[in-house]
């Protein structure tokens, strides 16, 4: 079951490992220097290869959940890892964020968007925590503000979820393209 | 190549905080995607509990034991379980065929959460944080509960009304409608043909 797709998609994960060990070999500076960009913005540069080159796969007819996996942590890795630790946290959960509001814009089941949004949600707890751990650790606010967010997260599930089932209810099905029970 | 794996090996030694992050990082962010492209959306739901897990991972690398606990032990145990739940009351199996994706959506919305993050990520790089040396406190589970109980206690009590208003209002959203028995009886023998009908579809398909 070896097709033209699996191959593009391994010769896209090869090249994004490949440039991620060039950048934290420490060999990127040199290629940037090279051509002619500051080497401040190399783990920009980086990772905007890995996005056009992501890009290019996906024309070409790659695997989508490959390209998003392989790109997602290539990106994040290249970016984060010159940066403080905090920087690396946050980013992590803008990571989570963005993955989560993808997710709630492409998703077709009602239940998955729920999901989405607990995703979102717990991506807001990392940034708390993180600012509590690395800016405010003698009264340690973050995660009190954290405590607050897991209530209302389990609140939106608990109606969010009987919603979903008062709608299959009256309509036998879950596909958001189908609810027009508010359209005019 | 030894070279580089001892080398490797040595780095991760001395930076444990680090490769733990990354490790951590590295079993979040498939699990997320994990949860969004599943076609099978009952195994995404549980997939739903990795994520909580690393995250709850990312929660002990930043000194907060308690919130660790309270992940675990509210979104990987409860909501996943209500998720689960939800599901199987709203029978799964007619998503299996049917790609998981809205296909108009699904190219503009990798731009969108790609510019998200870029904006995101370069407000962060740009700022100069005002870091703090100190490591949180030992006794953090007393700091906080001492916190819910004096300074918050407001915001705290308003939290307890909260849930205890989704929970009612949970269950008279979910409950069924009241109906005469025999008007009962119909719609359960109309339910009954509703899903023969689907079985069969799913036989032929």
């Amino acid at each position: 079951m070896w097709s033209r797709s699996n191959t593009i998609s391994m010769i896209f994960v090869a090249l994004a490992t490949t440039l991620v060990c060039l950048y934290a070999r420490g060999w990127g500076y040199t290629i940037v220097q090279h051509i002619g960009i500051s080497t401040d913005f190399t783990d920009i540069t980086i990772s905007a290869a890995i996005i056009l080159s992501g890009g290019l796969a996906m024309l070409c007819g790659a695997d989508l959940p490959v390209v998003l996996i392989i790109g997602t942590l290539g990106v994040f890795v290249s970016l984060t890892l010159a940066q403080d630790a905090l920087v690396r946290y946050l980013s992590l959960a803008a990571v989570l964020f963005s993955i989560g509001v993808y997710g709630m814009v492409v998703s077709r089941n009602a239940v998955r968007v729920l999901m989405s949004i607990e995703l979102m949600l717990n991506a807001v707890n990392i940034n708390l925590v993180a600012f509590a751990r690395y800016v405010d650790p003698n009264l340690i606010r973050g995660q009190l503000f954290a405590i607050f967010i897991l209530t209302v997260a389990a609140a939106e599930a608990a109606v969010g979820l009987a919603i979903v089932l008062a709608v299959y209810r009256n309509m036998s099905t879950v596909d958001m393209e189908r609810f027009n029970l508010l359209k005019w | 190549m030894g070279e580089n794996l001892t080398a490797l090996t040595a780095w991760a030694q001395n930076h444990s905080e680090t490769t733990a992050f990354y490790i951590l990082a590295f079993l979040a962010i498939p699990f997320a995607y994990g949860v969004l492209l599943d076609r099978r959306i009952i195994r995404s739901g549980f997939l739903l509990i990795g994520v909580f897990g690393a995250i709850s991972g990312v929660f002990l690398l930043l000194q907060a034991q308690f919130l660790a606990m309270a992940q675990i032990m509210i979104y990987a145990v409860g909501i996943t379980l209500v998720v689960v739940i939800a599901l199987m009351l709203t029978n799964p199996r007619l998503e299996h065929d049917v790609n998981p994706a809205i296909p108009v959506a699904k190219t503009s919305g990798i731009v969108v959460s790609i510019l998200l993050f870029v904006t995101i990520y370069l407000s962060l790089r740009s700022e100069i944080w005002p870091l703090s040396p100190s490591p949180v406190k030992a006794d953090n589970v007393l700091q906080i509960g001492t916190g819910l109980l004096t300074y918050y206690s407001l915001p705290f009590e308003f939290a307890s009304v909260l849930l205890l208003v989704a929970l009612i209002g949970a269950i008279m959203l979910a409950r069924a409608e009241h109906r005469p028995p025999s008007q009962m009886e119909e719609r359960l023998d109309a339910q009954e043909d509703l899903s023969s009908e689907r079985n069969d579809n799913v036989v032929q398909v």
